[in-house]
């Protein structure tokens, strides 16, 4: 159990900069996620962690230790991998009391602790199996044993999984969720499933080409997205998003407009982003009960994909005056009994406290929700 | 072939078979089959017997040896330790191959490990470079060594000891020459052991030789295997270098095939004992292969390895 922290850290391969300038302080105890789509750095980030890859610039601190240079073995990590890397030639007790063997602990101690471990992740009495008389599930918590046995100070977990099927990766969420809760050990998860990442951790780094785009608990990332990449990562299906500009009235685009009043000093190029649940056919219960509704605006049912527990709308949205000119998708998720048919033209109401609003060249958020008053985020990145 | 006579019998049979042969190919498929493994044992067995008629036939009847044994002089077998000491070639020979394997699986291992499973720059015009060896023909590396074994080099005024007749004379020329493809074979499989299980033992606690040793020599075994059994049958079988490297007496390290050429003498040529020396020459190695004969399969066809 320590705290971890990564001090700018820079990864270069060439003239490719894999992880640029990154910096994360991570509480002990804490289980943080790094997500974001694939090549981004975040497996690089965790390898940096690990030892298995030298940092080119920038320092990683395990407690009061400087790692940095250590080789992984001195480190006090564990790890988990996404190919599980179980050693196909030992059996199940040998994979799990590797490292402990590795470190000369006596007989007796070695099998109390990989007893114990194997009773945790409940595979008690598998010790004699080879791995590949296991399931993919059972390898996965035997790798999880074998992280657990040596009270590591930091957990490594590098999308652990990916390769099981749908099922079993919902359960093992709950697994690992309940392992983080008995062993109170920090924890560093990679995954590009973002799904995984709101459910499990306690913040999330969203990362894109190298860099942190957000580090909040998962609620602040899908409420107060500081930024376009963020917003369009976390939540799927994912937000609404459109470009305009900023007139005196508020957010014009061809097809959307939403009106609020501004300050001046806002941005002329904006993006307008919101969520598909935060969207309303005009007329329905729920777009009735909104304090703040924005103007309808005109739509055409595309697509139609009923979820069971919602539905999901895809509406085409189009500037009545330029018959010729581009519509543009919106997505709203509506209750599943609601009576919609495919080419049915409806109106939409946008929840206006649920509307954010960024700059279209930086990306930057400039406001989450549009009934307090619009002054320029003082927290931009 | 007649074209004046084509529905002669002979013609129409022939063409039947020819028909057949091109429309239902199995059945050719398997004479050849056959042909070519009764060929090919043919030609490694019968040297075998032959040797063991002439290792039977007592030295008087030698001038005159058929296919067939023309009498059972068992006694040569026992001859063969009396006349020369060669029980003490054959340990040599053990030695010194054993020796051989030792070093080069040692080397290879490492030099397979950086070759198989390092990014470097230069790694493939290097590994191209070790691989050029063993284009050269054994002999151009002899009169260098040789010169260099008997003390005939200096460097700065000191001059190299003289080792012939000792192990440090073989060795050397050994190793280097079965060296590259030792590293080649090692190479192909340490690349493939899957990258996850090197970094999960070495965040368990192993050095990156640590997890060498624990975790991809011994998923690499029938590689491994193969490279150790082929070191030792080569050196076992070793004449060039060992016939000019030694005197040919037991004392200074001369193996097996030197003393198989000490029943040759001026005056007497003992084929008898030749055959029978050679006979039990070929022991050791046979028990080797068969003992090793899985992994070394598995080795030299698929190598593959699911992780």
């Amino acid at each position: 159990m320590a705290r971890l922290t990564l001090d700018h850290v820079t990864k270069r391969y060439g003239d490719v900069v894999a992880v640029d300038d990154l910096s994360l302080d991570i509480t002990d105890g804490e289980f943080i996620t790094l997500v974001g789509p694939s090549g981004c750095g975040k497996s690089t980030t965790i390898e940096i962690v690990a030892g298995l890859t030298d940092a080119t610039e920038g320092s990683v601190h395990i407690g009061d230790r400087n790692v940095t240079t250590l080789p992984p073995k001195d480190r006090g990590v564990a790890m988990v991998f996404q190919n599980i890397a179980l050693f196909p030639h030992m059996s199940v007790f040998k994979n799990v009391s590797f490292g402990l063997r590795l470190r000369d602990y006596e007989t007796a101690e070695i099998e109390r602790r990989v007893d114990r471990a194997m009773e945790i992740v409940q595979l008690g009495g598998m010790g004699d199996r080879k791995p590949e008389e296991l399931s993919g599930g059972q390898r996965q918590r035997v790798a999880i044993a074998r992280a657990i046995v040596r009270n590591p100070d930091v957990f490594l977990m590098d999308e652990p999984l990916a390769n099981l099927d749908a099922t079993l990766r919902t359960h093992m969420r709950t697994e690992l969720q309940r392992l983080h809760k008995q062993l109170d050990t920090t924890v560093m998860y990679v995954t590009h499933d973002q799904a995984e990442a709101m459910t499990m951790s306690d913040r999330i780094a969203v990362i894109n080409d190298g860099t942190i785009q957000q580090f909040a608990p998962p609620l602040t990332c899908y409420n107060e997205p500081r930024n376009l990449f963020v917003a369009g990562f976390i939540g799927s299906p994912g937000m609404n998003l459109f470009d305009g500009t900023a007139t005196a009235d508020g957010f014009n685009s061809a097809a959307v407009s939403v009106s609020f009043d501004h300050s001046s000093d806002i941005p002329h190029k904006i993006t307008l982003g919101v969520r598909p649940e935060d969207a309303y056919l005009a007329g329905s219960n729920r777009a009735e009960r909104l304090s703040a509704p924005s103007t309808a605006i005109n739509a055409v049912v595309d697509v139609i994909e009923p979820m069971g527990d919602e539905m999901l709308v895809y509406l085409l949205c189009s500037d009545e005056a330029a018959a010729d000119a581009e519509s543009v998708q919106l997505l709203v998720s509506v209750p599943p009994e609601t009576d919609v048919e495919v080419d049915e033209s409806v109106q939409v109401v946008f929840d206006r406290s649920r509307v954010h609003l960024f700059e279209t060249a930086s990306g930057a958020a400039i406001t989450h929700g549009l009934d307090t008053e619009i002054t320029p985020d003082t927290d931009r990145p | 072939m007649s074209t004046s006579t084509p529905d002669t019998e002979d013609s129409g049979r022939i063409e039947r078979w020819v028909t057949r042969a091109i429309y239902r190919p199995e059945r050719l498929y398997r004479v050849l089959f056959y042909v070519a493994v009764f060929g090919f044992l043919f030609g490694t067995l019968f040297p075998f017997y032959w040797l063991f008629v002439i290792a039977v036939t007592p030295r008087e009847l030698l001038g005159t040896v058929g296919l067939t044994p023309q009498a059972f002089h068992w006694q040569s077998f026992v001859e063969v330790f009396e006349v020369v000491p060669f029980h003490m070639y054959v340990a040599n020979s053990i030695m010194l191959a054993f020796g051989t394997t030792a070093i080069v699986l040692v080397v290879a291992s490492l030099a397979g490990y950086v070759f198989g499973r390092l990014e470097f720059p230069g790694r493939r015009p290097l590994l191209l470079v070790v691989l050029a060896i063993s284009y050269f023909p054994p002999a151009a590396f002899f009169v260098p060594l040789y010169r260099l074994f008997a003390g005939n080099i200096s460097l700065f005024g000191i001059s190299s000891p003289n080792v012939l007749n000792t192990p440090a004379a073989l060795l050397p020329p050994f190793t280097a020459l079965f060296m590259p493809l030792a590293i080649f074979i090692l190479t192909t499989f340490y690349a493939q052991i899957p990258d996850g299980l090197e970094d999960a033992a070495r965040i368990e606690g192993t050095t990156r030789l640590g997890a060498l040793v624990r975790v991809i020599i011994p998923l690499s075994a029938p590689g491994v295997a193969t490279v150790a059994v082929l070191t030792f049958i080569y050196v076992y079988n070793e004449f060039f270098f060992s016939f000019l490297m030694t005197t040919g007496e037991y004392t200074d390290w001369s193996p097996l095939v030197y003393g198989i050429r000490n029943y040759q003498t001026q005056y007497t040529q003992l084929y008898n004992l030749m055959g029978a020396a050679s006979l039990i020459g070929v022991l050791p190695v046979a028990i080797l292969v068969a003992f090793a004969q899985e992994k070394i399969v598995s080795g030299l066809t698929a190598g593959a390895l699911k992780e």
